[in-house]
């Protein structure tokens, strides 16, 4: 299929969905420790309503009833999966050719599980198992992708400590719980060899949240897996978030917020090198009103030029990038979403990148949602070479498919 | 093989835990059938002592100047409770929260939005000695009880002594244990019935048990976690009721009131402990706002982004609530020397 069929057939879909009426219903899935229906903390799976956020924030223990919960050894494993399966048409043009790939194929699979270890002590974790590519079967690499303990209210809801692997709090829109599958390319780019900034990471998170409507969280962690074993942990971030009316930002009410993000790595060209700084400074923003929600990230990167082969020396790389993404609930279980995201390199690295994505969810049960998208990304060149000039690498994409969990 | 080895462990013991009985849940769920009506040892129920505790729930006689009786407040034609927002007792006084319905009340482990009794025993008899309610000292109403031979007589066939406040409010709390509602549509539904409920009530079921955020507090065959919650309602005038803080004097249990049921919600408005929301949608209007802003809001209760006809199909759930509740007419009224008793048992 040319990618300009797939995209008219995309965005027909896409309008079918958000005008044909539809009733919605919904399965206990990954709340079976309670009992709860799934939209209880995802209004629009897999994205977290403002209930989630706050369970998720109090360390997986329902607010004001922590003495009430039971432990995973008192009840079953709260254990879930999450995979889809569908039709995927992928087209890449670079200047040295056309690469075109469509397929039905299951996209990769998640086992989650959460709960409370103790009274005040909840945990998370994401296994991928590794799944090979075949036909029909796209490509997984395998690993504990997040596992962390939460110590919940160390005197109050205000210190709250995470240790173990986790997404961090400056990623403040979860690529874990997008409603897009494309990625948000300001969340992906780094210096070349550089870990995407939305990694999940290894070390220590102090969080808190209360009756004020501030919200912050600072960490400690290990850094990207360019660190060498004998370098010791030296990333640090901080995040600050100011909560507006009722809610937390997600579905209901106002959030604005900044980060910060400093950390060490060494360079691609000398992996075995001193390590150099990079920082990450941002603000965000998640605006609700009328069932519709505008996600606001922007994120400025400074580096040292050592990270970036070909910078001039003695000078630090400035970049920086952000999206924009406006998602509306037109109907009960249907999201529709828009989103652009860019990405201004470095004045050296001539790999400018942009990205539109328009998709939309229809959700057959709370747990089961027909995910149509179609995202188009321009890039100027490929990140890392220090090639100017040339033509676009361009991708489109577009998918149709089934998501659930279970 | 090595490479599909974790893989395969890790899909086996997915699968062993989902397997695992759901009834081991949290126990939020299972709004089901309600058991038995609790019955404290020492009040056994026996058939006399529930007609007993009938006329003294309608006898306008307990109160100060004979005109209101428990009935008047939680009346049987509109739930057993008050259709307006707030009791008017004796003298035309007005009180400060609603009058909640008795049905079900038997399965309470508080009475009164504050919950400050633990029993329907306790209950019973602190209306008669509010002096914005009934008005009348106990000691005054035993006295008026005896003074009639009906009365006396019943007293002692019941509980072999001369009326007392122990055996007023025996009698009339075996009396309310008898008020409680018969299954509902939805709990045809449990059964089995899969057309009990409407599509409306059904899609209202999940709502409430999902995006509605109901279950974590209205959770239980009575729809109710027995516990107090801070909704923020009246919470933003300028001498807000405080509810459970009042009787416990900790801080934490500011504008804190008991969570009702909601077996036949739909038979009782207005809501709510001030009874401010006239019809069911306007508490899921309230609810859907977040509440109402306050230091002690509860941190559950959040804004739901609930759009018109999400509100409605939750609307048309809580009217799948409502069985059948016995019913009781007005008794005759033994007769003595003083006042005679209103013969419609105080109702209005």
């Amino acid at each position: 299929m040319k990618p300009r069929h797939a995209a008219w057939l995309g965005l027909a879909a896409i309008a079918l969905l958000a005008c044909v009426p539809q009733e919605s219903q919904s399965v206990p899935v990954f709340a079976r420790k309670y009992g709860f229906n799934c939209t209880m903390c995802h209004s629009d799976f897999p994205r977290l309503n403002d209930f989630g956020q706050r369970y998720r924030m109090n360390g997986y223990a329902l607010p004001g009833r922590e003495n009430e919960e039971k432990s995973v050894l008192e009840t079953s494993a709260p254990v879930a999966l999450r995979t889809s399966a569908g039709y995927n048409d992928e087209r890449l043009d670079t200047p040295g050719g056309c690469d075109n790939a469509y397929a039905f194929e299951i996209n990769g699979l998640d086992l989650l599980s959460g709960g409370l270890l103790g009274r005040t002590v909840g945990y998370f974790m994401i296994y991928v198992p590794q799944i090979a590519a075949a036909r029909g079967v796209a490509e997984q690499e395998g690993g504990l992708e997040m596992a962390s303990v939460v110590f919940q209210r160390l005197g109050s809801s205000w210190v709250n400590l995470r240790v173990g692997r986790f997404e961090t709090a400056c990623v403040p829109f979860s690529v874990k719980r997008s409603l897009s599958v494309s990625p948000y390319e300001i969340y992906e780019a780094a210096f070349p060899g550089g870990v995407p900034f939305s990694e999940t990471q290894s070390g220590i998170e102090v969080s808190g949240w209360g009756k004020l409507p501030l919200r912050y969280a600072v960490g400690l962690v290990s850094g990207g897996e360019t660190n060498l074993a004998d370098d010791p942990p030296a990333d640090v971030y901080a995040r600050a978030a100011y909560v507006i009316g009722a809610g937390e930002g997600q579905t209901m009410g106002q959030r604005i917020g900044v980060i910060g993000y400093l950390g060490k790595a060494p360079s691609e060209a000398d992996s075995a090198g001193a390590r150099q700084t990079f920082s990450r400074f941002g603000a965000e923003a998640s605006l609700n009103a009328f069932h519709c929600n505008l996600a606001l990230q922007y994120l400025f990167g400074q580096d040292d030029a050592e990270l970036w082969p070909g910078a001039e020396e003695n000078d630090e790389v400035s970049w920086s990038g952000g999206f924009a993404e406006l998602s509306w609930r037109p109907q009960v279980g249907r999201v529709v979403f828009a989103r652009y995201d860019w990405v201004d390199a470095p004045s050296d690295f001539n790999a400018d990148v942009g990205r539109a994505t328009v998709g939309a969810r229809h959700y057959f049960g709370d747990n089961v949602a027909l995910h149509l998208e179609y995202s188009h990304r321009t890039e100027k060149s490929w990140w890392g070479s220090a090639l100017a000039g040339g033509d676009d690498t361009t991708l489109s994409f577009f998918t149709a498919r089934v998501d659930f969990a279970l | 093989m090595r490479r599909r080895l974790p893989t395969a462990c890790a899909v086996i013991a997915f699968l062993v835990l989902l397997g695992q009985p759901l009834g081991q849940a949290q126990g939020f769920l299972g709004n089901g059938l309600k058991p038995a009506v609790p019955v404290p040892a020492d009040n056994p129920q026996t058939d006399a002592k529930i007609r007993l505790g009938a006329q003294l729930y309608f006898d306008t006689r307990l109160s100060a100047d004979n005109t209101i009786s428990c009935a008047t407040c939680h009346d049987p034609r509109t739930g057993w409770a008050n259709p307006h927002p707030t009791d008017t007792g004796i003298r035309g006084q007005v009180g400060g929260r609603n009058s909640g319905s008795i049905i079900d009340a038997a399965y309470m482990r508080f009475q009164f939005w504050d919950g400050r009794e633990p029993s329907l025993e306790g209950q019973a008899l602190g209306p008669i000695h509010n002096p914005i309610e009934m008005g009348e000292t106990l000691e005054n109403v035993v006295a008026k009880l005896n003074a009639i031979p009906g009365y006396r007589e019943q007293f002692q066939d019941v509980f072999g002594t001369e009326a007392n406040t122990g055996g007023i409010a025996r009698a009339i709390a075996a009396f309310e244990r008898t008020v409680v509602s018969g299954p509902s549509p939805y709990d045809a539904y449990l059964l089995g019935d899969l057309s009990a409920m409407t599509p409306e009530a059904l899609r209202g079921m999940r709502l409430f048990n999902g995006k509605g955020h109901c279950t974590p507090c209205h959770s239980g065959p009575l729809f109710s976690d027995q516990g107090f919650h801070n909704l923020g309602v009246g919470m933003d005038k300028p001498k807000p009721d405080l509810g459970r803080y009042d009787h416990t004097k900790n801080p934490a249990d500011k504008g804190k009131f008991k969570v009702p049921t909601l077996r036949n919600v739909a038979e009782t408005p207005p809501y709510l402990h001030d009874g401010s929301a006239k019809t069911l949608l306007e508490v899921i209007e309230v609810y859907n706002r977040g509440g109402v802003a306050n230091p002690w809001l509860d941190p559950m209760v959040l804004p739901l982004d609930l759009t018109a006809r999400e509100m409605g199909d939750l609307v048309a759930f809580l009217e799948a609530l409502t069985g059948p509740v016995p019913k009781v007419d007005v008794p005759k009224f033994a007769e003595g020397p003083g006042a005679p008793a209103d013969p419609k048992g105080g109702l209005r």
